[in-house]
């Protein structure tokens, strides 16, 4: 055994050291020494020669026993597929290039993917992990929802099917302060005492907190960082242990750094602060007692949660609705992101799906278009005895080269590519941010690889099989279309035809999808989102401290609107979409007797005047606030939907409504009532994919509720106004931070990243796709006029035009456009169902982007076939008659 | 020619099994008992001792030489013949003895195992 193993190292060494020119020597030495013996003995030459056998055949013979053939045999073809194809680089380009787009878009969705919907959390068994959800109506993204305390202790002792309960709450816009420097804004997590021990975590440096740091109730003294800040805030300064820091002007201690993978238990958003607390809201995360399954627990925490809540409305004397409380595994983080991105993601993995076999497609048909043109040289070969073995393994192994070389590419273009996810990505909320990362997975290299491969042989052997579907002596003979047979034409127009098809329906896709984003984005908002710029202001870290901020407020907003390039500016507590609210009220109005079922509680809104300006809201009816307003009898902006409710058919300026005020008063509550003055348009301020919410607006100066979130609109880029806009702030009000400067395009962009992601892609792959597809065209095109030359000649020497020609090249274009259309809607016609289900009000039903898809892909077909049609109809009869 | 020789110079393919075994056998057993010898010379002994009856062509003995080599039981070298001639010597490296003398028990046991078969079968 050892001694074979020898054998094989010396061959395996072998095959990259040939010794031919000693072997020769050898075996001429021997033939030398014999026929010196034969001469003696009296033999002719001849004997000699039958009894030794030629030299040549032995040294075959020894040099088999050198290498290993069949390696070297390899090595050969590959080194003949690299000279082949650097003499065509154009057509290897095009080919390692569509391979290389097809699967680089796919590792970098297959990246994005994994990192969302499957990474595990670096904790221990985060298989037992699980998180409760509550559903509300189908197809709604579930709440997460916090517990309050009673309910979690009520869980914590009643149930039989956790092993442990951990919990926390998060604050994503935390202000965390070291000693002497600016506050930073990081994402807090409070947990509870257990929450490392339960996780089974381990501390990087220092410990990680317990149930001993916990006081009786509220936030402990102890805190424990990120890795990652620790490294970027640190530079991992062991000396960190034991550092005073302000969190949320709470001061802590510092006792360790949380291991450097863990993040907290969110997918993409990145805890840096934990500190342990309790007795406050929290959020569940479970671990399933071993043995018992997701549905015994779901039923039980049902169970336990219904008799809580019953018992509470019994105590109250109201009625229940049923709970509905799903179990859900949450090894791999909480599901919420998992649950917003999963059908955006689904349907990318199957548009760079389609992306992959387009570029499949091509490549074969560019290897099709490319072994027909060497028919006759491996036809010669052939007919020189080569074993056909042996060559389908060389054009195997200039399609594996190709292939790998493609998904090389692809994976380089993959880790570039995740720089245009990431970027995507981290314009959502901050606390939705997903980092992804392609790091060298195995798993993901081997899919990758694996398809690359697949795609390789798959398309390699059909051109290999091409090339010896005729006998020699015919493809020797090569008459103009000789051998050709009417199916292994019909395959290579296929090929070009479902290229078109598939293009289609990715451009179409495209179309569908950016309508629907410029939808989300400007019509249906009740806003315009563009040109406004937001400031917000920090009074708390000023001076101006629990003083009187209208009278500074009022000389700020005149000092910006007479900026030049500010069109007009405007205050307000949030903005539309930014995710925050000031509250809703019941009202009541003048007249109106309202059922109780159908009550509505619109949301209450501090705005200075000309806010709808700013916002580009237009006013329905009646007319906006001014600075008269103050001091006089109170008066309110109502919704449109607000309107229709209450004053249905009639015009509610001039009337009048009373804020119904409930436990918790608002600062200007009283019952005195508020006459309407105008009626704004609807608007969506909380979540785009709501409908538009029935609001009210107050007067923040006449009401004396002011807040500080200045809107500029400009009639120029916003942006550049921003360090006007900061001069001022400073000169009007000298020690007052900036705490955050944005637009509001960015902010409602934030919340459309599913949305976003999808576009911006699809419009990429998209316009991948018609480029494969120019390609697929222009190679079968060039290709078939390289073969139809003689004919054309003939064609020509029989008078035809160069308009004949240029139209006979362009019937094939038209006919292959035309069977790729027809095939092409109907596939979009069975996309849109599918899409229609994973996208949320996607509205795919006109013709238009079909239309608009046909007409580019057209334009590319025609594109691509210009210069075979130019070298056709430029032919030279003679010449072409010539050509063989 | 006898009937030794013509299985011995069938193409390579055929010949394996046995006669590969044989071949090494009758290789490092002439190594062993002569010294350093060229590749015709071993050829040359082999018919020698065989009185013809086993003549080795060259596409059967290098590529079994070259086995033996690359198996470690032979080592080769390049040296000068008597008449000046540059050559590849091949001598029995210590492996090579102990696999000779393995294969030689070996085959003397089969040898005598074959013999009283064949004794007592006639």
């Amino acid at each position: 055994m050892k001694q074979k193993l020898r054998e094989w190292g010396m061959r395996l060494w072998g095959t990259f050291k040939s010794r031919d020119a000693e072997i020769e020597e050898e075996l001429r030495f021997h033939l030398d020494m014999a026929e010196q013996d034969a001469l003696l003995q009296g033999d002719s030459h001849r004997e000699v020669y039958l009894r030794q056998g030629g030299l040549t055949q032995a040294a075959e013979s020894v040099r088999d026993q050198h290498a290993f053939p069949w390696l070297s045999d390899f090595f050969r073809d590959t080194r003949h597929s690299v000279r082949l194809l650097a003499r065509s680089p154009l057509f290897a380009a095009a080919a390692i290039g569509s391979l290389a787009l097809g699967i680089g878009a796919n590792t970098a969705i297959y990246s994005l993917f994994y990192t969302i919907m499957l990474r595990q959390l670096p904790v221990a068994h985060p298989e037992q992990l699980v998180e409760f959800l509550f559903s509300g109506d189908p197809g709604q993204v579930r709440d997460d929802g916090y517990w309050g305390w009673d309910r979690y202790e009520y869980i914590r002792d009643h149930n039989h099917v956790l092993s442990a309960l951990t919990g926390m709450s998060f604050d994503n816009l935390a202000s965390l302060r070291v000693d002497g420097s600016d506050p930073q804004t990081v994402i807090e997590e409070s947990v509870l005492g257990n929450y490392f021990e339960v996780l089974g975590l381990k501390p990087a440096i220092g410990r990680l907190t317990t149930r001993d740091d916990v006081p009786a109730s509220g936030e402990a003294e102890a805190a424990v960082v990120s890795w990652s800040w620790w490294n970027s805030r640190f530079d991992r300064d062991p000396s960190i242990l034991g550092k005073r820091i302000f969190v949320n002007d709470a001061p802590k201690t510092i006792v360790g750094v949380a291991p450097r993978g863990y993040f907290g238990p969110r997918v993409g958003s990145r805890t840096d602060v934990w500190i342990p607390y309790q007795r406050d809201t929290v959020r569940l995360l479970a671990r399933i007692k071993p043995g018992v399954t997701r549905q015994l627990a779901q039923a039980e925490m049902r169970v336990l949660l219904q008799s809580l809540v019953e018992q509470k409305a019994a105590r109250n004397h109201t009625k229940v609705k049923p709970i509905q409380l799903d179990v859900e595994p949450a090894g791999a983080g909480f599901a919420r992101v998992r649950e917003q991105y999963g059908k955006a993601l689904m349907l990318l993995l199957g548009v760079v799906g389609f992306l992959l076999l387009l570029a499949c497609i091509n490549m074969a048909s560019l290897l099709l278009a490319r072994s027909a043109g060497r028919q006759r040289e491996l036809a010669v070969r052939v007919g020189l005895g080569a074993g056909r073995g042996r060559l389908v393994r060389q054009m195997l192994t200039e399609a594996v080269m190709l292939s790998a070389a493609g998904t090389l590419v692809g994976m380089l273009l993959a880790y570039a590519g995740t720089g245009i996810l990431v970027r995507i990505m981290a314009s959502g909320r901050a606390f939705e941010h997903i980092d992804v990362e392609v790091h060298p997975d195995v798993q993901l290299l081997a899919v990758t690889a694996g398809i690359g491969m697949f795609t390789a042989f798959l398309f390699g052997l059909a051109p290999a099989m091409y090339a010896f579907r005729a006998t020699p002596a015919n493809a020797l003979q090569q008459s103009a279309r000789g051998g050709d047979t009417w199916l292994w034409r019909l395959f290579g127009k296929g090929l070009v035809a479902a290229q078109v098809a598939l293009s289609i329906f990715l451009v179409t896709g495209t179309a569908v999808f950016l309508a629907h984003l410029s939808r989300l984005r400007n019509f249906e908002l009740g806003f315009r989102s563009d040109h406004v710029l937001l400031l917000t202001l920090d009074p708390d870290h000023s001076s101006y401290k629990s003083k009187p901020l209208a009278a500074p407020y009022q000389r700020l907003l005149e000092r910006l609107q007479s900026t030049p390039g500010v069109r007009s500016a405007s205050i307000t507590a949030c903005t539309p979409l930014q995710g925050c609210g000031t509250g809703s009220r019941f009202l009541n109005a003048e007249g109106f007797v309202e059922q109780p079922e159908q009550r509505l509680r619109p949301a209450v809104y501090f705005v200075t005047p000309r806010y709808f300006e700013t916002l580009g809201i237009p006013l329905l009816a009646g007319r906006d606030f001014s600075p008269r307003d103050a001091g006089h009898p109170r008066v309110v902006i109502i919704s449109n939907a607000v309107a229709r409710h209450y004053f249905p058919g009639q015009n509610p300026v001039g009337r009048n409504i009373t804020v119904v005020h409930d436990t918790r008063p608002l600062p200007f509550g009283d019952d005195q009532p508020y006459e309407i003055i105008g009626v704004a348009a609807d608007v969506k301020p909380f979540e785009l994919r709501d409908a538009p919410f029935p609001t009210m607006y107050f007067d923040m100066f006449q009401v004396n509720h002011v807040f500080d979130q200045f809107q500029l609109r400009t009639s120029s880029d916003p942006t550049a106004i921003a360090e006007t806009a900061r001069r001022l702030v400073r000169e009007v009000l000298p020690d007052m931070p900036v705490k955050r400067v944005t637009t509001l395009e960015a902010q409602v962009d934030s919340n459309i990243v599913p949305e976003r992601l999808i576009a911006t892609l699809s419009e990429f792959f998209g316009g991948l796709g018609a480029v494969l597809a120019g390609i697929g065209i222009y190679g079968l095109l060039a290709f078939s006029v390289a073969r139809r030359t003689n004919e054309i000649g003939v064609r020509m020497a029989l008078g035809a035009t160069a308009g004949d020609v240029s139209r006979l090249v362009l019937r094939d274009t038209m006919g292959l456009l035309c069977a790729g259309l027809i095939a092409g809607s109907f596939l979009v016609m069975l996309g849109r169902p599918l899409a229609a289900s994973l996208i949320q009000d996607l509205k795919p039903e006109s013709a238009g982007p079909l239309a608009l898809a046909a007409g580019a892909i057209a334009a590319v077909a025609l594109l691509a076939s210009y210069v075979p049609v130019r070298r056709a109809s430029r032919l030279d009869p003679m010449s072409a008659l010539r050509h063989e | 020619m006898g009937a030794g020789s013509q299985s011995i110079s069938m193409p390579n393919e055929e010949k394996a099994g046995v006669l590969q075994g044989t071949l090494d056998l009758m290789v490092l057993q002439t190594l062993a008992t002569l010294g350093p010898l060229h590749g015709y010379a071993i050829a040359a002994r082999i018919e020698q001792v065989s009185s013809g009856a086993i003549q080795l062509n060259m596409g059967t003995l290098y590529p079994g030489l070259l086995r033996l080599e690359q198996r470690g039981f032979i080592r080769a070298k390049w040296d000068k013949t008597e008449n000046n001639r540059r050559a590849r010597f091949y001598s029995i490296t210590a492996t090579g003895r102990r696999q000779l003398d393995v294969e030689k028990a070996g085959w003397t046991r089969m040898a005598g195992i074959m013999k009283s078969l064949l004794g007592e079968e006639a």
